[in-house]
């Protein structure tokens, strides 16, 4: 099994006026290559901050990070977006979509970044999403539930090792949050190292290990 | 990219069309403005060098005002005895002399003023622009008359009619009518000298005396010598020209600095405009830089809708002068001296290219504050944004 990401000892304070947040406090694991892992806890644990952490978003205040065998200690502001733009794929609760571009503009949103041209790419990810009828439509036209799916293929289109999903379900019904799910299942089947962070138990469940974080600190 | 940033301006439209319309107005103006220069001075110097005119006596008051008024057929209440035409003649640098009276003839029957203006034939040389109609011959006798295209067309006149002035109790025969020239001359009555000067008791007065110089560098000279007449004083052209561009000039400095007050408002506004894009979209934009985009992206993004906005409103500006330009040259002409015949606003390729540069620049400089604003967003704290 080969290691895709590598957490040590990390730790991210805040300062928020005179009082300092702890809201990562030491937390160590390994994720391999093909994982399907849910990330726990209740709000204000930590969830958010380690998933911004392991998407190159945000810096530990100490520990360290390996992705893929690379350090993100001391990384530049552009190395930690190229980070962001091959090896990563980002997925967030509230679908962070171009309300003035169409469903294949904000899909080949990260592709335009990384200057490569993805329209084979884009047509395959949105016949894998059900997404192809809708590809001219503009968010406003969508559901939440395609606007999430237009968003798991945006994440995917620049073919990520990893794809971080931020409460992707907690903006939908149950029947989309099934159908997300079930997405996701494929496309882990496809070898995709999957991460979410979620308050939904059923889709908690469905992963194959769970992190479980209390005020910053794995639950062992 | 371009698409990207075409699409965000559209968001805020009203905004959008106010910033626009900012930009587009400052720049019209500043398009007028170079524009009228580069005319007003081109069409000047072209008119006076095609008048072959070096200097005008006219009587002791304001030269340029004298002479301004006479060069564009308006009369002066003082006048010159008419031997000041032979003095001038004598002199050794002296090619053409060319006497003028002016007189207005009000025709209360007809609800207008008519121009009358007594000549001699040495003034043809100094109207090169005059063409005559089939038939027309210069005054064969003292009741001919000479009608401007204008005054022919409201004297429902040809050449050979011959008409009856109850105000001057004179019949008058047309021999010879102008055609149009765009000159102040199309409205005008020409008469011989002696006759006009009967016309309208001003016997041996004169309004002023066009000089053209046998060779134009003797004119310092003749001009000395030429101030020795009595009661009248001599105005060089040039001198004329150099007064009018530095009073059109004094005029233009203060338009320009309005102008540019213009376009630091429109600045200001691009500047607010792409500030509050970069406040609205804090997280829409962290969002881009999760995905991807670097920092220089980012900040090309906001400076391509900071560069759209400005070259929008530059090419409007542009437009607008276009359409505007006649009105404005209307406005301009009532208040400029010796405006010339020909249009007074040139908006030429140069014109153009300027307005364009300085919209860009103004664009560029209202910019880049609030891209780099934007560029330094951090996706996490972007995001966080609610």
């Amino acid at each position: 099994m080969q290691t895709l990401v590598s957490a040590q000892e990390l730790t991210k304070v805040y300062n928020r006026g005179v009082e300092e947040v702890r809201a990562l406090d030491g937390v160590t694991f390994d994720l391999q290559k093909g994982d399907f892992v849910a990330i726990t806890g209740a709000s204000g644990a930590g969830k958010t901050t380690l998933l911004h952490l392991l998407g190159c978003m945000d810096i530990p205040t100490s520990g360290e990070l390996l992705m893929n065998g690379q350090s993100t200690r001391g990384l530049s502001d552009s190395a930690l977006t190229r980070m962001r733009r091959e090896q990563v794929g980002f997925v967030f609760q509230h679908f962070g979509l171009l309300p003035t571009l169409t469903v294949m503009e904000n899909m080949t949103l990260p592709a335009l970044f990384s200057k490569r041209d993805a329209k084979e790419s884009a047509k395959e990810l949105l016949e894998k999403v059900g997404m192809t009828h809708r590809r001219n439509h503009r968010p406003n036209q969508l559901s939440g539930g395609e606007m999430q799916r237009v968003a798991i293929a945006r994440a995917l289109i620049n073919c990520p090792q990893i794809l971080l999903a931020d409460e992707p379900t907690g903006n939908l019904d149950s029947v989309n949050g099934e159908a997300i799910l079930q997405l996701f299942h494929q496309l882990n089947r496809d070898g995709l190292t999957i991460i979410v962070v979620t308050h939904n138990p059923t889709l908690a469940n469905a992963t194959q290990r769970q992190l479980v974080l209390r005020d910053g600190r794995l639950v062992p | 990219m371009l698409t990207l940033a075409l699409n965000n301006l559209t968001r805020r439209r009203l905004r959008t069309a106010l910033t626009l319309l900012g930009v587009a107005v400052s720049v019209g103006v500043l398009a007028c403005l170079l524009a009228f220069g580069r005319g007003y001075e081109a069409g000047l110097g072209r008119e006076l060098n095609n008048m072959g005119i070096q200097m005008m006596l006219v009587p002791l008051g304001c030269p340029y005002d004298a002479a301004a008024r006479v060069l564009k057929g308006k009369t002066l209440d003082v006048s010159l005895p008419a031997e000041s035409v032979k003095t001038v003649r004598k002199d050794s640098a002296v090619a053409i002399a060319a006497p003028m009276l002016m007189a207005t003839l009000p025709r209360p029957s007809e609800g207008r003023t008519d121009l009358w203006v007594g000549v001699d034939e040495s003034v043809r040389p100094l109207k090169p622009w005059w063409k005559m109609k089939e038939g027309s011959r210069w005054f064969p006798d003292a009741n001919s008359v000479i009608l401007g295209a204008e005054a022919a067309h409201a004297e429902l006149r040809e050449v050979g009619d011959t008409f009856f002035s109850p105000e001057t109790g004179r019949k008058f025969t047309v021999c010879g009518v102008l055609e149009r020239s765009g000159t102040s001359d199309d409205s005008q009555f020409f008469a011989p000298l002696a006759t006009a000067q009967a016309m309208f008791h001003q016997p041996d007065r004169i309004t002023a005396v066009a000089i053209r110089l046998k060779d134009p560098t003797l004119i310092g000279d003749a001009s000395t010598r030429l101030q020795e007449v009595k009661g009248a004083q001599v105005v060089t052209m040039a001198e004329m020209m150099g007064t009018f561009l530095n009073l059109v000039g004094s005029v233009r400095t203060l338009v320009f600095a309005i102008t540019v007050l213009a376009l630091c408002i429109s600045g200001l506004s691009v500047f607010n405009t792409m500030l509050s894009a970069v406040l609205e979209r804090t997280r829409e934009l962290g969002v881009l830089r999760a995905v991807g985009a670097s920092r220089g992206q980012v900040f090309r993004l906001l400076a391509i809708e900071a560069l759209l906005l400005t070259t929008i409103g530059s090419a409007l500006g542009i437009v607008l002068a276009l359409l505007a330009g006649r009105f404005v040259e209307m406005g301009v002409r009532l208040f400029v001296p010796l405006a010339p015949s020909e249009t007074l606003l040139v908006l030429s390729r140069e014109v153009i290219q300027q307005c364009f540069a300085v919209g860009i620049i103004v664009g560029l400089g209202a910019g880049l504050y609030p891209a780099w604003q934007a560029s330094r967003l951090q996706p996490v704290e972007a995001i966080r944004v609610d």
